[in-house]
């Protein structure tokens, strides 16, 4: 009993811990600035939903007056790289993987590794002489620029994890379904993929969020046309002052979308793989 | 020219060759099984006849027509794997459907055909299940509709029995044969059960080290092993092998020595007068005798142990001669617990012998 | 060498937030000194419990477990007196295989020309002398069984625990092993308890066997009388290779007893009259009850001739089509349909009959087992009252 006692008390504690930070962010963004700076801190105030609005209205306030700030662009451009950075590595990636399941060729793992390695390097080393060349080809401050550049980072998750589990899939189920008339592509179509659903979703999932959370690489080669919320929040950080209520806001709203779609995905995360059709 | 002919195949995997000029010859209709131990390439085979495994060289015929070059799902073949390998997001109806679907059957034939082998295998009350929900045997019998359901030329079964239990496996065992006469394939059915392999072939070929050293009949395989692998494989309690070099006897006769008797041979011992050989005795030609014969030798019983249909005993002949006898259940010696002396009878009449040097069948 | 004695033992599992599990119930055994004793169920029955609880890995809910007069309960199993083989091998991977098997017999501190000597001698029982040296992990799962199997055999020990002994074993050894394994615990008088689920096993190597199932003893009795003799329905279909023919059926008014096949249907029926008074007071009319017949004590023949007729050891005659005639080198075994119900006949020697072929089918009575199908215990064995 006793037991009991200490250990919902210390998983509280821990909760607490790890959840403070973004619960403090929900509480900022529904202060105002002066609530915040206030020392000491309080958890009573009265709650305003001026930031959110200055965000989706695009007029930032400050002591010195208004600012326009482009947030609401922002999110689109973060939901239009990230999905499409996703989307790419997916129909680049979920074949690849199959072939480096199923088929044995030289230099399979070499290539495989060659591909995973591209997340070990800092992303620092590449970005000036990426900047030359994007300049030069016309694709800097682009989305197509970025989308590919995204790829050193979506395309390797998406490989590595959809190819494992296609590996977990018994070849004997697809040699099967081939014996049994169809074609090759069929089976990739009917069998495999809807067999390896999981882990795809899993992978898309964790790409997107490495898509969405990029800094450096948008920071470096984009500039404001394609700025996602990762480097829009720093216009926050005003010469006359940082508004601490609206980059909480802005935080919150660059949450939520990955959050949904984790919600939304959660199911086919938790659905088993090869639901006993194999002897077991 | 026979329905099937496989012909000179062969398959490496690195360094080590699988199957090595392997040919045999099927008629329609028959069923071949394929017989040996683990390892020795039995399931390699039946995925190069199945095409998921492409052959080094050689080829594969069904009518005169070759199908070496062809991709699985052109060869007009069925297959049962081991573990079943049902698609787990499939009702166990869609999976033996999907042969048909693929085509193009129309909806009305493809249930009629479905029902029907259903009904053969009796699973037609779990159609509507999802492979998860099936317990082993059904599993194994929706496996076994599904390379049924379009009546292929030719059907592989992988060790279909061997994942399924004791009592389902013996079922099975009994009814396979009506079921496949009524579908009429040439069937390949590997498996290294012997009974299995008596049981269900028409034929049996046993492979190992790459290729087939014997077909024949079960009862030819049982009666005339061509070396001692073969022999010992079929068999249990495998076959009592006794080093022998006969000599004649006082009277004129070949004789052979086993533990400390001497035994008279049949006649067809004599052309082998000196030369070394490996007795084969079957452990059911073995008669145990709780009182001294003639033509029987004293043994020691080590230990009894009753089986369910027969009964297997363990002699000692001499000092160090292992026999192993076996009996049907109700003619066992009423013989207490522990070791015993006994006299035991061999047949020689029905003995096999085998060339010492080469392990082979000397006729 | 001592007796085994289990009183009233149970096991009960409990596992945080689920319902326990009763895994042993009331199991009282006694097993005398050198016998060899079998625990033979299904996965799930509780004997694999039994054992452990016998060794000392598992704690004793309910009940006392005696070796000779002592009360082990509380022992660890260092000190209880009893040597192992486990299921898992747990070969000790660092140590060469002979010192592997030696490790008992070298912690008991025995003069080391005697260890080596029973090393080398239960080696070459279990044909393992050519691998003595070869370390565990180079070995294959039948090796690391017998290896294991000899750890244990060759300890001086007041019990041994065998557990799944012979699960992994190639096919080709297994009869000349088990035979020797048996030959070497009756001459050594060691007193035995083995696991299996596999009845075969049970049955060659076993003075008695337990049989369980759902965590309670079923029957605890020869190999012979579990076959001739089951206490219940459970044991009589688990006991057999090719297990008992077992059909539902009712008596009628008449003393005849009528078979139910699979469609709910009349299949066949025996006539009873003259079976005695002891049989017709337990076959009241209208009873319902299961029968049941082993395959070998079936006699099968052309249809019409008179190779199966009453008198002559058979007592009762049923027309049927043949389904299946396998021969299996030293024994044939037939599948045959009468009246919609499936029956398997064995014969020791060949059978000249063609498959859709029909057969007289003949029953002796004295190989007809009754039992109640409500209770599903035994009521009569060949036409003698099964014990109450």
């Amino acid at each position: 009993m006793l037991a009991r006692i200490v250990r919902a008390v210390l998983l509280t504690l821990v909760g607490l811990f790890f959840l403070f930070p973004i619960f403090w962010v929900l509480l900022m963004s529904l202060m105002t600035n002066q609530d915040i700076l206030r020392s000491p801190p309080s958890l009573v105030f009265e709650p305003t939903l001026d930031n959110y609005a200055a965000l989706v209205s695009g007029q930032l306030s400050t002591s010195v007056g208004t600012l326009k700030v482009a947030y609401m662009q922002n999110l689109a451009n973060s939901l239009i790289l990230s999905v499409g950075s996703v989307l790419l590595s997916l129909l680049l990636g979920v074949p690849a993987a199959y072939a480096f399941a199923r088929f044995r060729f030289r230099l399979g793992e070499n290539i495989a590794f060659t591909l995973l390695s591209f997340r070990f390097a800092p992303p620092l080393l590449v970005l000036l002489p990426l900047l030359f060349y994007f300049q030069e080809l016309g694709l800097y401050d682009t989305y197509i620029g970025l989308i590919w550049v995204y790829q050193l980072i979506t395309l390797p998750l998406i490989l590595w994890i959809v190819r494992g589990y296609f590996e977990d899939v018994s070849a004997d189920i697809e040699h099967a379904y081939r014996l049994d008339g169809h074609s090759w592509l069929a089976t990739f179509l009917r069998i495999a993929i809807p067999l390896a659903r999981p882990g795809i979703a899993a992978a898309a999932l964790l790409a997107f969020i490495y898509a969405w959370n990029n800094f450096i690489f948008a920071l470096i080669l984009g500039s404001s046309d394609v700025q996602p919320v990762t480097v829009g929040a720093l216009a926050f950080i005003t010469a006359s002052g940082i508004n601490y209520g609206q980059i909480a806001a802005a935080l919150v709203l660059s949450i939520v979308p990955t959050l949904v779609l984790a919600l939304f995905a959660q199911r086919y995360l938790v659905e088993g793989l090869s639901l006993g059709a194999v002897k077991g | 020219m026979a329905y099937f002919e496989i012909e000179g195949l062969s398959k490496s995997f690195g360094r080590s060759a699988v199957i090595e000029s392997l040919s045999l010859s099927a008629a329609q209709g028959e069923t071949v099984v394929v017989f040996g131990p683990s390892g020795c390439g039995k399931t390699v085979l039946l995925r190069l006849i199945a095409g998921v495994l492409r052959a080094d060289s050689g080829d594969i015929r069904i009518g005169g027509e070759s199908i070496a070059h062809l991709g699985p799902e052109h060869r007009n073949v069925g297959m049962a794997f081991q573990n079943f390998a049902l698609y787990p997001h499939m009702t166990a109806f869609e999976n033996i459907a999907s042969p048909l679907r693929a085509r193009r059957t129309d909806e009305a034939e493809v249930r009629r055909r479905v029902h029907e082998v259903a009904a053969l295998l009796r699973i037609e009350h779990v159609l509507g299940h999802m492979p998860r929900e099936l317990s082993n045997g059904q599993k194994q019998r929706t496996s076994l509709a599904r390379s049924l359901a379009r009546r292929p030329a030719v059907l592989l079964l992988d060790d279909p029995l061997r994942n399924v239990d004791a009592k389902i496996r013996y079922e099975m065992r009994l009814e396979l044969p009506r079921v496949l006469r009524e579908y009429r394939s040439t069937v390949f059915y590997v498996t290294q059960d012997y009974k299995e392999a008596m049981a269900l072939g028409n034929r049996v070929g046993v492979l190992y080290d790459g290729t087939f050293r014997q077909v024949d009949t079960p009862a030819g395989i049982y009666g005339r092993p061509e070396s001692i692998r073969i022999a010992r494989l079929f068999g249990d309690p495998p076959i009592n092998l006794f080093p022998v070099r006969p000599e004649r006897n006082g009277d004129g006769r070949a004789a052979v020595r086993i533990g400390d008797s001497d035994l008279s041979g049949p006649p067809s011992l004599d052309g082998l007068v000196g030369r070394d050989l490996l007795l084969g005795v079957r452990p059911e030609d073995v008669e145990v005798l709780t009182e001294p014969a003639d033509g029987a030798i004293p043994v020691e019983l080590d230990a009894l142990t009753p089986l369910n249909v027969r009964s297997v005993m363990l002699l000692k002949a001499g000092n160090a001669t292992e026999i192993l006898a076996s009996c049907p259940e109700d003619k066992r010696p009423a013989l207490g617990r522990g070791r015993r002396q006994v006299w035991a009878r061999l047949d020689l009449g029905r003995a096999l012998f085998f060339d010492r040097a080469t392990e082979t069948l000397v006729h | 060498m001592a007796s085994l004695t289990l009183d009233n033992v149970s096991k009960i599992y409990r596992p945080r937030r689920r319902a326990e599990v009763l895994a042993v119930r009331d199991l009282t055994m006694h097993i005398g000194d050198g016998e060899i004793v079998g625990l033979l169920g299904s996965s799930g029955c509780g004997k694999t419990s039994t054992l452990r609880m016998i060794a000392g890995f598992e704690s004793v809910t309910k009940g006392e477990i005696r070796i000779g007069d002592k009360r082990i309960n509380d022992l660890p199993p260092a000190r209880r007196g009893v040597a192992m083989a486990f299921e898992g091998y747990a070969l000790y991977p660092p140590l060469r295989i002979s010192d592997n098997i030696a490790f008992g017999l070298l912690r008991d501190r025995r003069p080391k020309a005697e260890v080596a000597r029973k090393v080398a001698g239960i080696a070459k029982l279990l044909e393992i002398d050519a691998i003595l040296d070869h370390y565990p992990s180079t070995l294959s799962g039948g090796q690391q069984q017998r290896v294991s199997l000899a750890r244990a055999l060759v300890r001086d020990a007041d019990v041994h625990l065998l557990d799944e002994p012979m699960s992994q074993l190639e096919p080709q050894l297994r009869a000349v092993l088990r035979a020797r394994i048996k030959d070497y615990l009756i001459e050594h008088r060691m007193t035995t308890v083995f696991v299996t689920h596999d009845q075969t096993e049970a049955i060659a190597l076993a003075d008695r066997i337990a049989v369980m199932e759902g965590g309670e003893l079923q029957q605890f009795a020869s190999p012979e009388d579990l076959k001739e003799r089951p206490a219940n329905l459970f044991v009589a279909s688990f006991i057999g290779e090719p297990p008992m023919n077992l059909f539902p059926a009712e008596v009628g008014p008449d003393h005849r007893i009528h078979v139910i096949n699979d469609a709910n249907e009349a299949a066949f029926s025996i006539d009873l009259a003259g079976a005695g008074d002891a049989v017709t007071q337990v076959l009241h009319p209208g009873r319902k009850v299961h029968i049941g017949i082993r395959p070998h004590r079936i006699r099968v023949g052309p249809a019409g001739a008179n190779d199966v007729a009453v008198g002559n050891g058979v007592d009762a005659v049923v027309r049927g089509t043949l389904l299946s005639n396998q021969w299996l080198g030293d024994q044939s075994h037939l599948g045959i349909e009468v009246g919609g119900c499936f029956m398997i006949a064995v014969s020791d020697r060949g059978v000249a009959l063609g498959t859709d072929e029909p057969v007289d089918v003949g029953l002796p009575f004295g190989a007809l087992h009754v039992f109640d199908r409500d209770s599903e215990r035994a009521l009569l064995h060949g036409m003698r009252p099964a014990e109450a």
